[in-house]
């Protein structure tokens, strides 16, 4: 019994050397060798995520069957992990939006912005409210004052149309966030603060439009129960945002291929018409680095940026 | 015993010098002074036992004497040299021809007896053997054997915690018997016995080679003057008395054990 | 505190009172009398959690992801628990008294070498798991080896100093015995101080298992997968029916766990998981034979689950983890310290909400865990002259559910439930991490109800002694202390647990960590962090200190 028992002790410290080698070699060559093979997507996760799954399935396969290379899609729980993901090489290219993109591209040298939706360089917030909360239709920037004493939401803490801007925005107002009612709530992800709002949890809060409409569109707004109060001024949000590595294994020219693919993606094909309802838009427009500037100002403004 | 011939004994000397020595040891737990100015010499094959009343410092001299207690002042020799100034590797094999009985035994309850038994020979033993012997035991014949001498022969495989008190004291007698020490010492080694099992203990302890040097600290005087040829008296902490058992008288013993 | 004025204030009485100032205290710092925390608004959406609690997804589809992430999860655990004992076990043996002071007969160099080695272990393990696994998805991306190593580290340094006190309270004398009699020390070691502690640190290391289990549920909310990342999707999507699918899948994998470890450790007669406050080896029946037929399949156990996660490996020494490995180093100095007046408020807060959230935990685990013990069953040791009646096994049943509703599920996922109903703050952590220890300190508290030892006992109600008034002099008396070193003890747990509940939007220096996180700012990310160690070492400081005064009084 004893013997069994130190035996089976022994066995077990020398396991580790055992089990790891057997089982992982042969898997880690193949996680390798699918990383170098596959182009592998991934976006801010700012949307319910069973929908965000079914339209990157969806984009994947066109661009599998467009550029003839295996193509997947990793999903990510924060705003934060797909940045970091980007970074570390997990994700070739990803659908950030205007700040995150910016963070990424700061840390990733010689990481290009590729390609927006056409609604993109002109983007809006929406500042909503419940109607029980009795908050007003809202003019002009300063009369966001409106939203003092009441309870308020953003949406993820690194979103550009739920975050950043609104809270700019706020600030040109001289709204401070300990000017509302309890602390500020983080729903991270812009259905979440419709939901929060139509439940009555918080009294206002603030979303990206393109989310908005499109919801409007589905008829899943009871705008019994909630409205826009006021659009923000436009500022230019999402894009896609490609790694530099693609080129080793791809080829050179490999960002301008999936540039091209993404404009050539036609309203009048069923099945492409679908993918840019989905996205909420009408064609992929090119993009450029410099078009975020300000943003990226904003973001060292709101302490986003360092 | 089987091994017992061949058993090395690099540092034996049957002649009469001392083959432990202790020359005027002090030892002190900070303030209090356990053991002063003692100085004995023992011969190899002496039969010697330390009597004294609880407290007196026979388990404090055993443990001096065994190299696990160091004096504050004085020093301790064996088989001619200084305990304190050997290097570890050496001090190892001195104390590999010192085997110690324990009044609480020290056996690792959770073990077969078989391994309590053979932890004895541990000293000669690789790391690597002794940790396959855990699993496997190795030398049973040797443990079997000794064992037998002791008279529990059928106990090998059994678990330690699961025997008498007396069983215990008989494998901790055996794993000495097994290390074959050049002395042994035996801290009270009858103290939880009956009678009979202590004539049976004090036998097998006496019935060893004659080149064996025995101490034995006992509180039973009897006991020590049927079984030992040289007698110890400690009296708090001083040596009252170094005598050959036939001269000790009941004088003497009566000093000792005066309050 | 034996000054004869005061001797009728005794220690823990003293303590108790200093106690109940500190939750008051941090009552006030939660905001409780001076601004609005609770949001009336919200009751109707934390409505519709609960019922849907009745009626959850039961689809094909739900059901077989649900299996999935269950799967993915036990996987996580088990891996994390393999390497965690496998370190503890090591870093165990040097960080132990006996090794330094009899095996290596170190005498000057004991200090040095001994401290050293438990100095550098504390760091690993006053660092949360979930911040471990933020700091490895930055050098290994998304790799299942990132909730891997972020169980064992931590894990890997708790049990190496459990298993240190293990061995250190382990008789000495056998090993003793061997040294002097010439016995090479390192084999000496091997031969009766592991063979004398091994049951012990088996059962240790079952219960770390089931805190595996645990741990790997709340990894899945940065994303590593199992049964965590599908609650706080669904979670976030409001999807509640499917929320109550994944819940019941974590409470059967927890309870199956729970169970299994308990009776494993009954076999081997260890009842008690971490005997906090008897400094004694536990008296153990004779281990059953049938246990060690376990082994193979525990191996067995082992080398499935990595092959199921698939970790890759070669991404431990790779070049390209290597580099980031360095950028992060890079981007992390120096240490930005202009944010540090704002720690100190925050700081505050953060030890607040540890208060509380040990207040509510041992509160309401006191309610539940005499119920939940088997005490009041017929027969049971309060009840003894009891007819057979149903409702002692039903309260049982529902307060052991409730129980390990309550651990089961992770403590942000909790919290993120009562930001339904109360605004952000300390107090949405505060009662989440309370909620989730509640679930943990109540099973303790009632495996202790479960082992008093029961002849004391027996002579008050042999003696004619009302049942009430046995459990008022005898059950009380006997498991207070306990009660309340294991409620210390998880005090320091919850104090480590407040940067989880800060992740998802809870005050203190967790919801710091979070924004300095997002921004990416890492100059000053490490200095919060720096803050945050303090504090853990504060915290275990008092309550150690406490736990020490307690047990000499």
């Amino acid at each position: 019994m004893k013997r069994l028992l130190v035996s089976g002790f022994l066995s077990l410290s020398l396991l580790p050397l055992a089990a790891c080698s057997n089982n992982s070699s042969p898997n880690s060559s193949a996680n390798s060798a699918a990383q170098t093979k596959t182009f592998v997507t991934g976006a801010i996760p700012d949307q319910d995520a069973e929908k965000l799954q079914r339209l990157y399935g969806k984009l994947s396969q066109y661009l599998e069957a467009e550029l003839k290379i295996p193509v997947s899609y990793k999903p990510v729980t924060d705003y934060t992990a797909a940045v970091t993901a980007f970074k570390v090489g997990d994700l070739d290219m990803v659908w950030f939006g205007g700040l995150t993109g910016v963070q990424a591209r700061l840390q990733v040298p010689g990481a290009e912005a590729l390609a927006q939706r056409d609604i993109d360089a002109k983007f809006h917030s929406v500042f909503i409210a419940n109607k029980n909360s009795g908050i007003g239709p809202i003019n002009d920037v300063k009369e966001l004052t409106a939203l003092k004493g009441h309870s308020f939401t953003f949406g993820s803490e690194s979103s550009t149309s739920g975050r950043l801007m609104p809270q700019y925005f706020l600030q040109q107002a001289g709204v401070k966030l300990e000017d509302f009612k309890g602390q500020s709530g983080f729903s991270q992800n812009h259905d979440a603060t419709i939901a929060l709002v139509t439940a009555g949890t918080y009294d206002a809060g603030v979303l990206n439009e393109q989310v908005w409409q499109k919801r409007l569109q589905e008829g899943k707004i009871d705008r019994s129960k909630i409205d826009v109060i006021w659009r923000s001024p436009e500022y230019y949000d999402y894009h896609w945002v490609i790694n530099p590595s693609v080129k080793q294994r791809f080829g050179d020219d490999f960002p301008q291929k999936v540039q091209a693919a993404l404009m050539k993606l036609d309203p009048n094909v069923p099945e492409q018409k679908e993918i840019l309802e989905l996205f909420g838009a009408t064609k992929f427009v090119p993009t450029k680095n410099e078009n975020y500037a300000r943003i990226e100002q904003v973001g060292r403004e709101i302490g986003k940026i360092k | 015993m089987a091994g017992r011939g061949s058993a090395p004994t690099p540092i034996a000397r049957m002649s009469s010098d001392p083959i432990i020595s202790v020359d005027r040891a002090t030892l002190q737990f900070g303030q209090f002074t356990a053991l002063t100015d003692i100085s004995l010499h023992i011969a190899a094959g002496e039969r010697v036992a330390l009597v004294g009343s609880s407290g007196a410092g026979k388990s404090t001299l055993i443990r001096l004497l065994n190299g696990t207690l160091e004096p504050t002042r004085g020093e301790i020799q064996a088989f001619g040299q200084k305990l304190h100034q050997l290097k570890p590797k050496q001090h190892r094999q001195i104390q590999r021809q010192i085997g110690t009985i324990y009044q609480q035994l020290h056996l690792v309850d959770s073990l077969r007896v078989i391994h309590n038994v053979n932890a004895g020979q541990l000293g000669r033993w690789s790391f690597l053997k002794a940790l396959i012997s855990l699993i496997v035991p190795l030398d049973v014949a040797t443990a079997t054997q000794a064992l037998a001498q002791v008279g529990i022969p059928e106990k090998l495989y059994d678990r330690t915690d699961r025997l008498s008190g007396g069983q215990q004291q008989r494998v901790a007698i055996a794993r000495v018997l097994v290390q074959n020490p050049m002395v042994i010492l035996a801290d009270e080694p009858i103290s939880s016995l009956d009678r009979e099992l202590s004539r049976e203990v004090m036998e097998i302890l006496c019935n060893c080679q004659s080149s064996q040097t025995l101490i034995v600290s006992l509180h039973d005087v009897d006991i020590a003057l049927r079984y030992c040829d040289r007698m110890i008296g400690l009296r708090r902490g001083r040596i009252l008395f170094d005598a050959p058992t036939t001269a000790v008288s009941s004088e003497m013993i009566a000093d000792l054990y005066r309050l | 505190m034996s000054r004869p004025a005061f001797r009728f204030i005794s220690p823990s009485l003293q303590w108790g009172m200093i106690g109940l100032v500190a939750i008051a205290l941090s009552l006030w710092q939660a905001g409780l009398f001076q601004q609005t925390v609770v949001n009336l608004n919200g009751f109707p959406l934390l409505w519709r959690f609960v019922a849907a609690s009745v009626h959850p997804d039961l689809s094909y589809d739900l059901l077989a992801t649900t299996l999935q992430a269950s799967l993915v999860t036990l996987a996580y655990a088990v891996c994390g628990t393999f390497l965690s004992v496998t370190i503890g076990a090591i870093a165990g043996v040097f960080c132990s008294e006996v090794w330094w002071l009899e095996v290596l007969r170190a005498k000057r160099l004991r200090y040095f070498g001994f401290h050293s080695v438990r100095a550098i272990l504390a760091f690993p393990r006053a660092i949360h798991e979930l911040i471990w696994g933020l700091f490895f998805l930055n050098i290994w991306g998304l790799d299942p080896l990132v909730a891997v190593a972020a169980i064992a580290i931590p894990f890997g340094a708790i049990t190496a100093k459990v298993f240190s006190e293990i061995l250190d309270e382990t008789p000495r004398q056998p090993l003793l015995t061997l040294i002097n009699s010439g016995v090479a020390p390192i084999t000496a070691f091997f031969y009766t101080l592991l063979p004398q502690a091994f049951l012990n640190l088996l059962s240790y290391s079952f219960y770390r298992f089931e805190c595996s289990i645990r741990s790997a549920a709340v990894l899945g909310i940065i994303g590593a997968g199992g049964l965590g990342y599908e609650i706080l999707l669904s979670l976030q999507s409001l999807r509640y029916e499917q929320l109550w699918t994944f819940f019941y899948a974590l409470l059967i994998l927890n309870g199956g766990v729970d169970i299994a470890s308990a009776t494993l450790r009954h076999q081997l007669g260890c009842a008690s998981r971490i005997d906090l406050n008897s400094h004694r080896p536990t008296k153990r029946n004779i281990p059953n034979r049938r246990i060690f037929s376990l082994f193979p399949i525990a191996i067995a156990g082992v080398a499935l689950s990595f092959w199921y996660i698939q970790p890759d490996l070669s991404k431990i020494g790779s070049p390209r983890s290597q580099q980031l490995l360095n950028q992060i180093v890079q981007t992390s100095l120096p240490p930005n310290f202009t944010g540090m007046a704002e720690l100190i408020p925050l700081s505050v807060e953060t030890v607040a909400m540890s208060v509380l959230a040990i207040a509510i935990a041992a509160s309401g685990g006191l309610l539940l865990a005499f119920p939940a013990a088997q005490i009041f069953l017929p027969g049971g040791l309060l009840n003894r002259r009891g007819k057979a009646n149903l409702f002692p096994p039903v309260l049982l049943a529902v307060a052991r559910i409730m129980l390990l509703l309550c651990r089961a599920i992770p403590a942000p996922i909790w919290s993120l439930v009562v930001l339904y109903i109360l605004f952000p703050g300390i107090l949405p952590g505060a009662i989440g991490l309370g909620l989730h220890n509640l679930g943990i300190l109540g099973r303790l508290f009632a495996e202790v109800t479960e082992n008093l030892e029961q002849p004391p006992l027996k002579a008050l109600s042999a003696g004619g002694t009302p049942d009430s008034l046995v459990f008022l002099y005898g059950v009380l008396p006997a498991t207070m202390p306990r009660f309340l070193a294991y409620t210390l003890y998880r005090w320091e747990v919850c104090m480590r647990e407040t940067v989880i509940v800060g992740l998802v939007g809870a005050g203190g220096l967790g919801r710091l960590l979070t924004e300095q996180l997002s921004s990416f700012d890492y100059q000053s990310l490490i200095v919060t962090l720096g803050a945050f160690l303090a504090l853990t070492f504060l915290v275990d400081w008092i309550s150690g200190r406490v736990r020490r005064s307690l047990r000499s009084s």
